[in-house]
């Protein structure tokens, strides 16, 4: 009797066990299409943007028919924007029909210049909490490549550096040299903007005051909170690739802002980035 | 798993005696033969983690399974781990993520691995190594005694490394790739 209660016991527990895993399964088989459909990885962006992955997901090769198919890339591409932006319909369709022109489309192309990464990090600065933004590039090395860091954005470091350019701004008067520079006391002390006595071309190098605050230790680095992406390429237009983990189809890394740019507008644009 | 050993070494064997007298330049056919290798090693890694979450797996045992695991890695990799509450990433040593992963407080722990993955290009690295990314989706189901369940989805991008190396076998050097796993980053996903 014992022995059939723990074998009754058995079974109803086995039998619970397999209720609970059935169910996590069921959730699990619905939620398949989502994370197929999920643009997953940057590199997966590039090879459905170019048309080198089917419709299934297989890598696609030079040598296969499919490989970089008009067809192909026009049924992906809509869905590489994100649905919820406000890029209009016509500007997409524009810039779908010049990367999929039948005699000059266009591709991406991970190793050349034109698209680089924006990330978002929190670090300690002198005993504060603060955010500060890496811009950081592909460079060729050695015998492969290595992201590097391109700028850096970080108050701290702007508001340090706040020329004043007018008439009445500081200086140090042009017969110094014959007081071999004895003003420099004055100039020195108690100013706080020593930029004054630079020359009108001075650009503060951000990259080096944070090499220089880290090394001090007065920078500590916590956190990367966000990650996203500057294209200038394909040659003519400028989009903004970011992460959308939600629900639904349109998820992973998408097109979130899409411009057509000249030359002149991508030097602005570009500047309006970095925030010089 | 001493199968999949097996026939991991026949494959890099096989791919190592292919790879012999050419270039760096790693072919659509041996990247094809590299990404399954190293799909094996992610699967490996899948088993061990569900087992280390397993509460019917004994202490000794998931010991074991995590020096398995950590076999897998190259030195210092780490787990970059952020839920969907909060954007900050946290960072933990391979076996730190694995003995916290055993000691969850749950008196039931279900992890499942959906069948879907990624495996992106391979890059080559300025020491001329190749580097590259996995994604594969966890389903996570934690209960306790009272009936409280948590489930949770994570995607888990995982760096792999391959490197071709020498061997010598009856006297005759072999070259083969070998796939080293890395930093994975480990994101709560909304499904």
């Amino acid at each position: 009797m014992i022995r059939f209660s723990i074998l009754f016991l058995g079974l109803v527990a086995l039998q619970v066990s397999l209720l609970g895993q059935g169910n996590l399964l069921d959730d699990m088989a619905g939620h398949e299409d989502k994370l197929r459909a999920d643009t997953k990885q940057v590199n997966q962006f590039f090879r459905r943007f170019n048309g080198e992955e089917d419709r299934e997901g297989n890598r696609l090769y030079e040598d296969n028919r499919q490989y970089r198919s008009r067809k192909l890339r026009q049924g992906y591409l809509p869905y590489l924007f994100d649905l919820q932006s406000s890029i209009s319909s016509n500007l997409k369709k524009e810039f779908i029909d010049e990367m999929t022109d039948r005699k000059s489309p266009a591709f991406l192309n991970f190793h050349e210049n034109g698209w680089f990464a924006e990330v978002a990090t929190d670090f300690v600065y002198k005993g504060k909490k603060s955010r500060l933004i890496l811009f950081m590039e592909l460079q060729p090395q050695g015998q492969g490549y290595e992201w590097v860091i391109a700028d850096v954005l970080f108050d701290p470091f702007k508001k340090s550096f706040s020329k004043d350019t007018t008439s009445s701004k500081p200086f140090i008067h042009p017969m110094s040299h014959e007081l071999d520079f004895m003003n420099l006391r004055k100039a020195f002390q108690g100013n706080n903007n020593p930029e004054s006595y630079t020359k009108d071309s001075f650009e503060p190098d951000y990259v080096s005051l944070f090499l220089y605050e880290l090394k001090n230790t007065n920078l500590k680095f916590q956190t990367v909170t966000n990650v996203k992406f500057h294209f200038f390429s394909p040659e003519g237009w400028y989009f903004e690739l970011a992460k959308y983990n939600r629900p639904g189809m349109n998820s992973g890394w998408l097109i979130t802002n899409l411009v057509r740019v000249d030359a002149n507008q991508e030097k602005q644009l570009k500047a309006f980035i970095y925030d010089k | 798993m001493k199968l999949n050993k097996l026939y991991t070494f026949i494959m890099l064997a096989v791919i190592g005696f292919a790879a012999q007298a050419q270039s760096d330049n790693i072919s659509p056919k041996r990247k094809q033969a590299i990404d399954s290798l190293a799909l094996e090693k992610v699967k490996d890694l899948s088993k061990y983690i569900s087992l280390i979450g397993d509460k019917k797996t004994p202490y000794s045992e998931a010991t074991r399974v995590m020096d398995r695991a950590e076999e897998l890695f190259a030195p210092d990799s780490e787990m970059g781990v952020s839920s969907l509450t909060s954007e900050e990433i946290n960072y933990y040593k391979v076996r730190d993520y694995f003995n916290r992963l055993m000691a969850l407080n749950y008196d039931k722990v279900t992890i499942k691995w959906y069948d879907i993955h990624y495996i992106s290009d391979l890059e080559q690295q300025p020491d001329g190594k190749f580097v590259g990314v996995i994604t594969i989706y966890q389903r996570f189901e934690g209960k306790s005694e009272d009936g409280l369940s948590y489930k949770d989805t994570t995607k888990k991008d995982i760096t792999i490394y391959v490197e071709k190396k020498q061997t010598q076998i009856a006297g005759r050097t072999i070259e083969f790739w070998d796939v080293l796993l890395g930093d994975i980053r480990v994101a709560e996903t909304t499904i």
